[in-house]
């Protein structure tokens, strides 16, 4: 999430080595993010070869904004 | 499967940084596109110099080659767009600005081409023109067309916009010098003869393009070394 927050967009690929996740490792997060409605998932054909695109939606800017508030917040008080 | 590793709230905002600084940081550019107009503009500046200094022609108008390079550049742009992974947000405006200084450069060169024989036909229909007259009186007086002085400073002072925007935008540092270096040769052209204009233009187009585009052509090449690994 953090970066798609720094991209308008990227694909499958980039976010894998960015991340350094594995392949099945990072098609099951996409996954879950996409049914949270996070990210939007678009699939296609470039050279015949599959290409996947993922974007942060305005819903998953929104969670990642509170969820990094909460932990600016908890680190604030301490606790 | 191992398990995953549970991150403290300091690492977790200490990775989401470090992932933002990470798909934002690097200019995802192959240098190509610089390394061609860099090309382009510095031989046919310096080849201008060069025939205006030793008074030859090289039997067409050189800076037909910045006009032939739009083929390859239309070639390039869409030959990355197919290959770009990821779009920054920045990108559209970046794009934008490179457009348009290429339909302002396009504008000034028809300026200079129009200017002279249309300000011709002008003052002729008002019954006058324009001499050219040696105080020393050591030739006669001569007609001359209208131009405008100095007119390729005019081409430094804008090569250096979209330069140090892109420089700026994507933190680029060898653009913002390149740029900075093009606004110095602004000002020394206004002080020296047309001719040097030519050769400074030449000096420009390597500071601002050539030499950015090699480091960027180096980076690009390194990153996609290491992703092979």
């Amino acid at each position: 999430m953090s970066l798609l927050i720094g991209v308008k967009e990227a694909d499958f690929t980039f976010i894998r080595e960015k991340t350094n996740a594995t392949a099945g490792n990072l098609s099951v997060q996409v996954q879950k993010l996409r049914d949270a409605g996070y990210i939007d998932v678009v699939k296609q054909f470039k050279d015949n070869y599959p290409q996947t695109t993922c974007k942060i939606t305005p819903g998953g800017i929104k969670a990642f904004e509170a969820y990094v508030k909460t932990l600016q917040e908890y680190l604030k008080t301490g606790t | 499967m191992s398990e995953e590793k549970k991150l403290t709230e300091q690492e977790s905002l200490q990775l989401i940084a470090d992932m933002i600084k990470k798909a934002k940081g690097s200019y995802h550019d192959t240098g190509i596109g610089s390394l061609l107009w860099g090309s382009v503009v510095s031989i046919a500046s310096f080849v201008t110099y060069l025939q205006s200094v030793y008074k030859f022609s090289i039997g067409f108008d050189i800076w037909f080659i910045v006009v032939a390079a739009i083929v390859p550049q239309i070639w390039i742009a869409a030959r990355e767009k197919k290959h770009t992974r990821a779009k920054q947000y920045d990108d559209d405006t970046v794009n934008a600005v490179w457009l348009v200084f290429g339909i302002t450069i396009f504008g000034l060169s028809f300026y200079q081409a129009v200017i002279p024989d249309a300000t011709t036909r002008l003052i002729h229909s008002h019954g006058w023109e324009l001499i050219k007259r040696y105080t020393d009186g050591s030739k006669p007086e001569e007609i001359v067309k209208p131009f405008a002085p100095s007119f390729y400073s005019i081409y430094l002072l804008l090569y250096a916009f979209p330069t140090l925007v892109t420089g700026i935008v994507k933190k680029f540092r060898p653009m913002v010098v390149g740029a900075l270096l093009s606004y110095i040769m602004f000002i020394i052209s206004c002080f020296t003869a047309t001719n040097y204009d030519m050769l400074l233009g030449a000096f420009t187009a390597i500071v601002c393009w050539f030499i950015p585009g090699i480091i960027l052509r180096r980076k690009y090449l390194a990153g996609r070394a290491a992703a092979n690994v």
